[in-house]
């Protein structure tokens, strides 16, 4: 390699020096470095935080072992073994400990290391969480008959099974035959169901009945006023439909107290380590399993269940346990929602700026304010939502058309329409720009082409034009999804909640409620990691919901390039 | 059009088969409608999004519009017997009320003028010299001329009744109301009544002086069970007396008696004239203000030795005090004097000040001259809003904290009675001729002027004026503080730490990505890098607030490692590389290559982990916390590693030109072993002249006093800034990145090939010929970048602590805009001043996105048409 002197032109004045190589500075080797190490820091960084989350979202519901500690001064903790950390033991800690401890804690350069134990039964210790110091341990044991109960209250329990009791007849935990307990929770879940079903699916149903009743009244009044003959021909109809809706609620209610009845004669008893005992209903009991005698199998049985309970069931304790299924049914909805209304006027905008609008300073200004647009805050666009969306045309509808529910608003306050209307006016930039970006790629030879062939303009858009750019629009469309899945700032002003009574699809009249406020799945995760009572408890749910919502908008982003990829090799080939 | 000329009759004529000359109607009318709907939707959507901006403006708008009439009444009242003491109107605007010093209560319907009661309020024809009202509600005290006070109180109570709870016989008063002689009865929305009656009571007399009372101020305070009423008398001999009464119910008679404690204040000096005394409602501060303007604060704290506080004289000259009055809150008194000025003072800490108290009485708000000297002031029950009448009838509505007039009304003669409704939506004013004029008002933000949203304000209790945001209300009296600076500071803040750590990462990943890597790792790494921007920025504020934050607190000496270890594996690393053979390097140049750069980067960051308690101890006094806070150690460290990059350039200079001029023996030139050699030698060096020329700099710094912290570095909290830098400049990196590999790689292939034929090396061309070609474009990324950083709502709601401070401490909170509307919009009251404040904080954040976005646009479009012409 004959290689010159770089500063060559700028010093003539310099005697030529001529090397075999480059002087090795030219190489700039540290700053290559630098500049790689920059590379790697974000791709560290990235896969980092991935394996993260990956590894947090999948180990979450993977059944631990519980852990028995005895400690140095005899008590008796038992919890799953979570996370360890060194930390420094303050001065007025250090003094507390033994003559031992403390020498443990001085050898290793005053640090120690400690874990946490999530030692649950938080009705008896008022915290679900322990850290135990390592030097504070004199032995850990895993015995078999520890159990994990998941409860629907109160969070997990962590103790022994001491007694069932099934009608007055009651059982010890020695007595109990391989599988009974089991057959029992499923018979007292059961019932649990049964007694859900009636309280929320019949008489919701008959409530909603009443309710519809109570409005027709009043709507009646403020139609026609208070007293005159219409509205006292509603009222005497309305008590006429009351009434069997009245007893219909009554033999509802009474069948519920009954199952109730019978449910709370099955109860479990339950010790913690220490002995004190917990006795409750059965059908508290969401889960129970041995957590140290479980073959690789059950391991794996639990831990499906819990996934499958994550994805199908209604959050319970603060949205920190049960399930997201409302949080992704919003999310779907919302997004979808959003398509079908972004779709249409994106590619139409689009349509106009490319082929219809004559090109000119007015359009380029247009163009790079669509741009610009891309770039507003998402929380700009969330003020405008619950300004314009919710307030002002909700609020005309309410005025128009549910008079007679004010002033609790129907329409004139967040909701699902209202949060769709937001994020599709947030994405529209994104679906403008590509849907663009794909009609510039259609060929002009092809749209002449089929103008010479006698086809309007609008069978060429049609025909020709729409066609070929259909996988760019796609892209565009898919991308805007993911953008709007994964968008919550400007949800929080607009209609997403941390926990939605009633799903906006459901049996009663007009079937789809988009006034409905809605649950979301990037809410759910601010809402539980951050503002909830105990946030150390609702982190595993956060992560796994992280890894969901994550999930889903990789799993868009991936088609979308999957589709560009496709459409790049279409035109290779269908260029002409 | 193409298609036109084929509607045409003769197109294609000439051929052989008869082909349909025409265009089917469908095909027309299809292209007619695809044509509007397309145009009036494109159209319709452009409007739409240009719609946004203006709707924000017109939500804005109201905050600086000042307030508006909307009624104006005027009529004659009969003549008063005497003077009238109060004047008062109900919260629905529909009764005045007047107290007269002759004992009659007289009540008459605000829009028309009928009388509709009036009453003999039962004084016993008193001889009344002095009167005081508290400014809430309807407790009065009135001073006689045998020196006793009598307390009362003069009530509206205001009832809602069914409709048919309304008497027979009624005297319509107007479309509306109706009267009974004792009452007005008003129909309201859903079929009901409202009844607007008149109650009047009083107490026996207490006496507190020999002399006839001639000034008096009167405060409630205590609880309602047991009430402590404090008033402040001054009588004909000058002698001013604080006395508190206590009322108590005896619980088998359930008849009340009142205790009147008194304790005298220093006497009065001599000559002074007392016109005005005020009493603060905690009776901790007693003020009298004579004629000339002389101010006179008591300090009532202890109170059976209260003690002169203050004396000053407000007034230049021969003006004379023509009015003094408390806000509401009792913190700031409008002081009115003959020239028409009515500036606001109130009492603010001050250690310096010549008062026994370590309290001063500052002039805080100077307002605008009215014309004629001030008569009345009428303070607001609700706000620091307040209405000054002049002489001339001039009345003027105005705001104290905001300093400006909102209303400017004539009354035609100077105002007798003055009074502003309890819901700020009316203004009440009788003149000295007994004519009356009655305005209803709307102020709906009279807090806000540019200069409170942008400039500093003084708030009351404050020692000077500042930049605050607090927003939350408490009680009445507390004041909103809407200052959009610090919010605007804090996310100026947050972006620019955050640029700090994603601009270096993000530009020079870009030019290795687009210069130095194959193809193929390069199509790995580059869609990674994308897939990160898509990343939710929600998750990115969980990990940041859940993990990162409590990460950092217990591993902050690591982050500050981390600055040292990244840096010198990477190019220790780099040294050690060029030591390889050529031919080995080359064939390891590409995936191993960077497979050793990223397996450096975990050992810097593993060794950061590692030396952290090592560096703690011996920097930072065994704790970075308690050294930030100042606690230990010395700021001499912090002075090291911010000096550290400047020296290491000062010393790689010096180095270069001392061993260029002087040593030229020891410029390493080519590239054999010997150059290799003294290459890392040069390095070692220039680190060891780097490190020495900071240790010494830090040594002087701290020798001749100067701390460093207290600035960037100061007492840490757990949502800091550093924790928002690092996880937005992740949300960041990759939208930086991305642009700029891409503007990087539009520079033409042929000005790479001429270049790397000439001979440069890969960096000469990167450095000199593809930076300076791209520069523009890379200039635009990082504007998108910090667009994208501006508006980040998530990661600063969730790790940012969302306090509104204004300082560059990197260990503090911060609470941007974005992050202030997400919070407090959801529970902003609909056209609210806060609900406007936020959308005025949206529109803030718009055009800050949008002149950011708009000038990356510009300069991309000026790149693009650079790359066409290279």
């Amino acid at each position: 390699m004959t290689v010159i002197e770089p500063k060559g032109p700028e010093v003539p004045a310099k005697r030529p020096r001529r090397a075999h190589a480059a002087e090795l500075s030219a190489f700039g080797e540290p700053f290559l470095w630098a500049h790689g190490g920059a590379l790697a820091i974000g791709i560290v960084l990235i896969i980092g935080f991935l394996v993260l989350v990956l590894w947090n979202g999948i180990a979450t519901f993977w059944p631990r072992p519980v852990a028995v500690v005895t400690l140095e001064d005899g008590s008796l903790v038992a919890g799953e073994p979570s996370r360890t950390e060194p930390f420094r033991p303050g001065p007025e800690l250090l003094s507390s400990l033994s003559e031992t401890q403390r020498q443990t804690v001085a050898a290793a350069d005053g640090w120690a290391e400690r874990r946490l134990y999530r030692i649950g039964n938080y009705d008896l210790y008022n915290e679900d969480f322990r850290w135990i110091a390592d030097y504070a341990v004199a032995r850990v044991d895993y015995p078999p008959e520890m159990v994990f109960v998941e409860r629907l209250e109160w969070g997990p329990f962590v103790g022994m099974v001491q007694a069932l009791a099934v009608g007055g007849e009651t059982r010890t935990a020695a007595s109990l035959r391989p599988g009974e307990l089991q057959s029992e929770l499923a018979k007292a879940q059961d019932r649990w169901q049964r007694i859900r079903h009636i309280e929320r699916s019949l008489i919701g149903a008959v409530n909603h009945e009443m309710e519809r009743e109570r409005l027709a009244v009043r709507r009646a009044i403020l139609d026609h006023g208070a007293g005159s003959p219409a509205a006292l021909a509603a009222q005497a109809a309305a008590e006429r439909r009351m009434k069997p809706l009245e007893e219909r609620y009554q033999a509802l209610a009474a069948e519920a107290r009954a199952i109730k009845d019978a449910d709370a004669a099955v109860t479990i008893t339950l010790a913690d380590v220490g002995g004190r005992d917990k006795t409750m209903p059965l059908s508290q009991v969401v889960r129970i399993y041995a957590a140290n005698d479980l073959s690789l199998i059950e391991k794996l049985g639990v831990y499906v269940s819990r996934w499958w309970e994550f994805l199908s069931e209604e959050p319970r304790e603060a949205n920190t346990e049960g399930g997201v299924f409302p949080a992704i049914f919003g999310t779907f909805a919302m997004t979808l929602l959003m398509v079908i209304v972004v779709a249409p006027f994106g590619v139409i905008t689009a349509l106009y700026l490319r082929e219809y609008a004559k090109q000119g300073r007015l359009v380029s200004i247009v163009r790079i304010s669509v741009n610009n647009l891309a770039g507003v805050p998402s929380i700009v666009y969330g003020v405008f939502g619950l300004g314009f969306f919710a307030y002002i045309l909700g609020g005309s509808i309410d005025d128009l058309f549910y008079p007679e529910r004010l002033p609790s608003p129907t329409f004139g306050t967040g909701g699902l329409l209202w949060a769709s209307l937001t994020l599709a006016l947030l994405t529209v930039p994104v679906v403008i720009v590509a849907t663009e970006e794909a009609l510039a790629a259609v060929p002009r030879s092809m749209r002449e082409g089929s103008l010479a062939c006698g086809a309007s303009k609008w069978q060429t858009i049609r025909n020709i034009v729409l066609p070929r750019a259909m996988p760019g629009i796609l892209t565009g469309l898919i991308l805007a999804m993911a953008r709007g899945a994964g968008e919550v700032a400007p949800l929080m002003l607009v209609g997403v909640v941390k926990l939605a009574p009633e799903l906006p699809i459901d049996g009663y009249f007009p079937y789809v409620h988009l006034e409905r406020s809605f649950m979301h799945l990037g809410f759910h995760i601010y809402d539980v990691g951050f503002q909830s009572r105990n946030s150390e408890a609702g982190k595993p749910m956060v992560f796994v919901t992280t890894l969901l919502l994550i999930g889903l908008v990789a799993a868009m982003n991936a088609t979308a390039i999957v589709i560009r990829n496709r459409l790049k090799r279409k035109f290779a080939v269908g260029h002409f | 059009m193409l298609n036109e000329s084929l509607t045409g009759p003769e197109a294609g004529g000439t051929a052989r088969r008869r082909r349909p000359k025409r265009t089917s109607r469908a095909v027309l009318i299809a292209d007619r409608i695809a044509d509007a709907t397309i145009t009036v939707g494109g159209l319709m959507v452009i409007f739409a999004v240009a719609g946004i901006m203006v709707f924000l403006v017109e939500v804005v708008v109201p905050l600086f519009t000042g307030g508006s009439v909307g009624t104006h009444t005027q009529y004659r009242l009969p003549p008063a017997e005497g003077a009238v003491l109060y004047t008062a109107v109900d919260e629905y605007n529909t009764v005045a009320v007047e107290l007269g010093a002759n004992g009659r209560l007289a009540a008459h319907h605000l829009r028309t003028g009928a009388m509709v009661a009036n009453v003999d309020a039962g004084l016993g024809g008193a001889d009344i010299t002095a009167f005081a009202a508290t400014l809430a509600g309807e407790e009065v005290m009135f001073g006689l001329a045998d020196g006793s006070v009598r307390f009362g109180s003069v009530g509206i109570p205001i009832q809602v009744l069914a409709a048919n709870g309304m008497p027979a016989g009624l005297r319509r008063l107007d479309e509306r109301d109706a009267t009974d002689g004792e009452a007005v009865y008003t129909p309201i929305a859903g079929g009901q009544v409202r009844k607007v009656a008149l109650s009047f009571k009083s107490e026996e007399p207490q006496r507190v002086s020999d002399r006839p009372i001639r000034l008096l101020d009167y405060r409630l305070g205590g609880t309602v069970e047991r009430p402590t009423r404090a008033f402040v008398t001054i009588d004909d001999a000058g002698a001013v007396r604080l006395s508190l009464a206590e009322s108590r119910v005896n619980l088998l008679t359930r008849k009340a008696s009142t205790r009147v404690s008194t304790s005298a204040l220093p006497p009065l000096p001599d000559g002074l004239r007392p016109a005005f005394v005020l009493l603060t409602d905690k009776a901790d501060q007693v003020y009298v203000a004579a004629e000339d303007g002389t101010i006179l604060r008591y300090d009532t704290r202890d109170f059976d030795d209260p003690v002169l506080a203050e004396r000053i004289d407000v007034l230049p000259g021969d003006l004379r005090l023509t009015a003094f009055r408390f806000l509401i809150g009792e913190q700031q008194i409008v002081v009115g004097a003959s020239d028409g000025s009515a500036d606001v003072y109130f009492r603010i800490q001050n250690h310096n000040a010549a008062s026994t108290d370590g309290y001063s009485l500052v002039l805080a708000h100077p307002l605008e001259r009215q014309p004629a000297p001030i008569v009345k002031v009428a303070p607001s029950k609700r706000s620091k809003m307040f209405a000054t009448a002049d002489a001339d009838g001039n009345i003027w509505v105005r705001h104290a904290t905001s300093e400006q007039t909102l209303l400017r009304l004539d009354a035609g003669e100077g105002a007798a009675g003055l009074v502003m409704s309890p819901r700020d939506n009316g203004l009440y004013a009788v003149d000295s001729r007994r004519q009356a004029d009655f305005w209803s008002i709307s102020v709906p933000h009279p807090e806000t002027t540019l200069g409170t949203l942008f400039g500093k304000v003084w708030y009351e209790g404050y020692p000077a004026p500042s930049y605050t945001w607090q927003s939350s209300s408490g009680t009445d009296s507390f004041e909103e503080k809407f200052s959009l600076v610090p919010l605007i500071f804090g996310t100026i803040k947050a972006t620019v730490y955050s640029l700090l750590f994603a601009v270096p990462i993000a530009l020079l990943a870009a030019i290795y990505t687009s210069e130095f890597v194959q193809p193929r790792v390069r199509a790995v790494v580059k869609p990674m890098m994308e897939m990160m921007a898509s990343l939710p920025s929600v998750v990115l504020g969980f990990i940041a607030a859940l993990v990162l934050a409590p990460f950092v607190e217990t591993w902050l000496a690591a982050v500050f490692a981390a600055f040292l270890t990244f840096p010198l594996s990477l190019l220790a690393a780099a040294y050690g590389w060029q030591f390889l053979p050529l031919t080995v390097a080359g064939r390891l140049s590409g995936v191993p290559k960077f497979l050793t750069m990223a397996a450096v980067v975990v050992l810097a960051g593993v060794l950061a982990v590692a030396s952290a308690p090592w560096l703690e101890d011996l920097f930072f006094g065994g704790d970075v916390r308690a050294w930030a806070n100042g606690d230990v150690g010395s700021g001499a460290p912090l002075v090291f590693f911010l000096a550290m990059p400047a020296a290491y350039i000062l010393s790689a200079l010096t180095y270069d030109r001392l061993a260029g001029r002087w040593l030229p023996a020891l410029v390493p030139s080519g590239s054999g072993g010997a150059a290799k050699a003294k290459s890392l030698l040069r390095w070692l060096v220039v680190l060891g002249g780097a490190a020495c020329a900071s240790a010494a700099l830090a040594a002087g710094m701290t020798w001749s006093g100067f701390e460093a912290r207290g600035g960037m570095v100061d007492t840490y909290v757990q949502r800091n800034t550093l924790v928002v830098g690092f996880a937005m400049g992740f949300a960041v990196i990759p939208l930086i990145y991305t642009l700029a590999e891409d503007a990087l790689n539009a520079v033409p292939e042929h000005l790479r090939a001429a270049s790397l034929a000439c001979g440069a090396t890969p960096w000469q061309t990167a450095v000199r010929i593809i930076l300076p070609a791209a520069v523009s474009g890379v200039f635009a990324a990082v504007m998108v970048g910090m667009g994208r950083a501006v508006g980040e709502t998530m990661i600063v709601v969730m790790a940012a602590g969302n306090t509104p401070l204004m300082d560059w401490n990197v260990f503090n909170g911060l609470r941007a805009l974005s992050a202030n509307i997400a919070v407090e919009l959801p529970e902003a009251v609909r056209d609210g001043t806060l609900y406007r404040v936020l959308f005025l904080a949206a529109l803030t954040l718009f055009i800050m996105t949008f002149v950011i976005n708009t000038a990356a646009e510009v300069v991309r479009q000026r790149f693009r048409k650079r790359a066409v012409q290279l």
